[in-house]
């Protein structure tokens, strides 16, 4: 559902020197809809940018919403505009849940693995956890204690619960040698450590981890590769995609009106389908079964020619 | 010969959407401004998804209420009225035997312009497989041809 509501911001906090976060109330309806612990949302900036934000409230407080945002210094400005002009008032429009990352209920016990800002998700996943008397443990890597966001509340709430990795190595490898029956591990952290949680956990049974994308390939890279074209089932126009331009930016070119938010294939908003030839997929959020079908227009390309469904 | 198969129907809610993508506003009363679209709609301010195709058909569009509720009975799929992305519900109105007619909405006159046509983009928006069903009743997209204000309940009739 990516249905768009109109919100407003009605307190903001600065977390970290880095970190705002931005409590929103629904403008048009009396509360907001449910989510699981996890989900994020697409907030859509007054110039038409699209950014991804976790919930961080618990889900059990529909009257408002919770973002936490950081400052990216080499960003395309849309988390500088939140941090600097998203003032007390601002309407903003923000999409219903977004529910790819959440909690297996099946789970005896829990790992949680959060890296600086990606401790975000983790945040409204914790009361579903206390509520429920999950078995759970929190590990929060991050540079320093002031640049971890939350650290404080996160320390109060969650005892011997949290392990603190201020400027020292998790050792990924150890932590998840030896998967118990019955639990799963969740990570969300920048790409390297998202990275090194999947080469730990790679002889985990399937379907016990859990990753939450913050990024997906490099945005320099995003747009590039080989060039290829593409066929427009309705109209039987051919469209080249040169290869310094992207699928997205071609589409949009040619009058077709794609979605997108991330723009680094880690959404998914930009899907289109794909009725023939070989595309060759560069997202981080497709599964096997939709990569047959269809492909993110933002990152993904092809090898030759492809038929979309457009 | 004008009416020679009588009907009568009436219309269930209205709604506008301030702009494409976002969640439609039930309205107790709409605004229906000749020529231009229903007021605060994103297809009166140029803000809809297909803005940048204008045409005097997209001014308001209409469904049928049966539609909704075929969905539900045969493909047990949910569409309400507000996720429908249409104007006007209406009920005992024949919509595509509209097309080329005008009819009356309460003190409105509108004038079929052309069937409506499912959009995948309406299955990507509500995650759910609704283009499909909805092909050949996907409703009607009319032109205002004689404004004023209508509201739930108004009775609409062959004019």
């Amino acid at each position: 559902m990516k249905l768009l509501m109109a919100v407003e911001v009605v307190a903001r906090r600065q977390v970290t020197p880095r970190v705002v976060q931005l409590t929103l109330r629904p403008a048009k309806r009396a509360a907001f809809p449910a989510f699981r612990g996890g989900a994020h949302t697409i907030l859509v900036l007054p110039d038409g940018k699209r950014r991804l934000y976790s919930l961080t409230s618990d889900p059990d407080r529909p009257e408002l919403w919770q973002v936490a945002v950081l400052r990216e210094a080499a960003g395309q400005g849309g988390s500088a505009w939140l941090h600097e002009a998203a003032a007390i008032g601002t309407r903003l429009l923000a999409s219903h849940p977004q529910q790819g990352f959440a909690l297996a209920p099946e789970a005896a016990r829990h790992i949680l693995l959060a890296g600086g800002i990606g401790i975000t998700p983790f945040l409204s996943m914790l009361p579903e956890l206390r509520r429920a008397g999950a078995d759970y443990e929190v590990h929060f890597c991050a540079r320093s204690e002031a640049e971890a966001p939350f650290l404080p509340e996160l320390r109060a709430a969650l005892g011997d619960r949290l392990r603190v990795w201020i400027a020292q190595r998790l050792d990924l490898a150890r932590l998840l040698a030896c998967p118990a029956p019955g639990t799963h591990a969740y990570c969300c952290g920048p790409a390297r450590m998202v990275q090194g949680f999947a080469e730990a956990t790679a002889h985990w049974p399937a379907g016990t981890t859990h990753v939450e994308h913050f990024a997906g390939i490099p945005r320099a890279e995003a747009q590039q590769g080989e060039a290829f074209e593409v066929e427009i089932a309705s109209s039987g126009a051919i469209l080249p995609v040169p290869a310094d331009r992207s699928l997205l930016e071609v589409l949009r070119a040619a009058g077709h009106g794609v979605d997108a938010a991330c723009e680094y294939g880690a959404c998914g908003s930009c899907v289109v389908q794909v009725e023939g030839g070989e595309p060759l997929h560069r997202d981080v959020c497709l599964s096997p079964a939709a990569r047959r079908r269809s492909m993110t227009a933002c990152v993904s390309r092809g090898r030759g020619r492809l038929r979309l469904a457009l | 010969m004008t009416n020679s198969y009588p009907w009568a129907g009436r219309l269930i809610a209205a709604y506008i959407a301030e702009q494409a993508s976002m969640e439609m506003e039930e309205l107790p009363a709409a605004r229906m401004i000749e020529g231009v679209g229903i007021e605060g709609d994103r297809y009166a301010t140029g803000r809809g998804t297909y803005s940048y195709k204008p045409h005097e058909d997209r001014q308001c569009t209409l469904i049928e209420m049966e539609t909704l509720d075929a969905l539900r009975r045969d493909h047990g799929l949910t569409l309400e009225p507000h996720e429908s992305r249409r104007n006007l519900t209406t009920q005992g109105v024949p919509l595509n035997h509209l097309v080329g007619r005008h009819f009356r909405v309460g003190e409105v006159v509108l004038f079929g312009g052309r069937l409506n046509v499912p959009c995948k983009y309406l299955d990507d928006l509500l995650g759910r497989p609704l283009f499909n069903p909805l092909l050949n009743r996907s409703g009607l997209n009319c032109r205002i041809i004689k404004g004023g204000t209508i509201r739930p309940g108004d009775v609409i009739e062959p004019v």
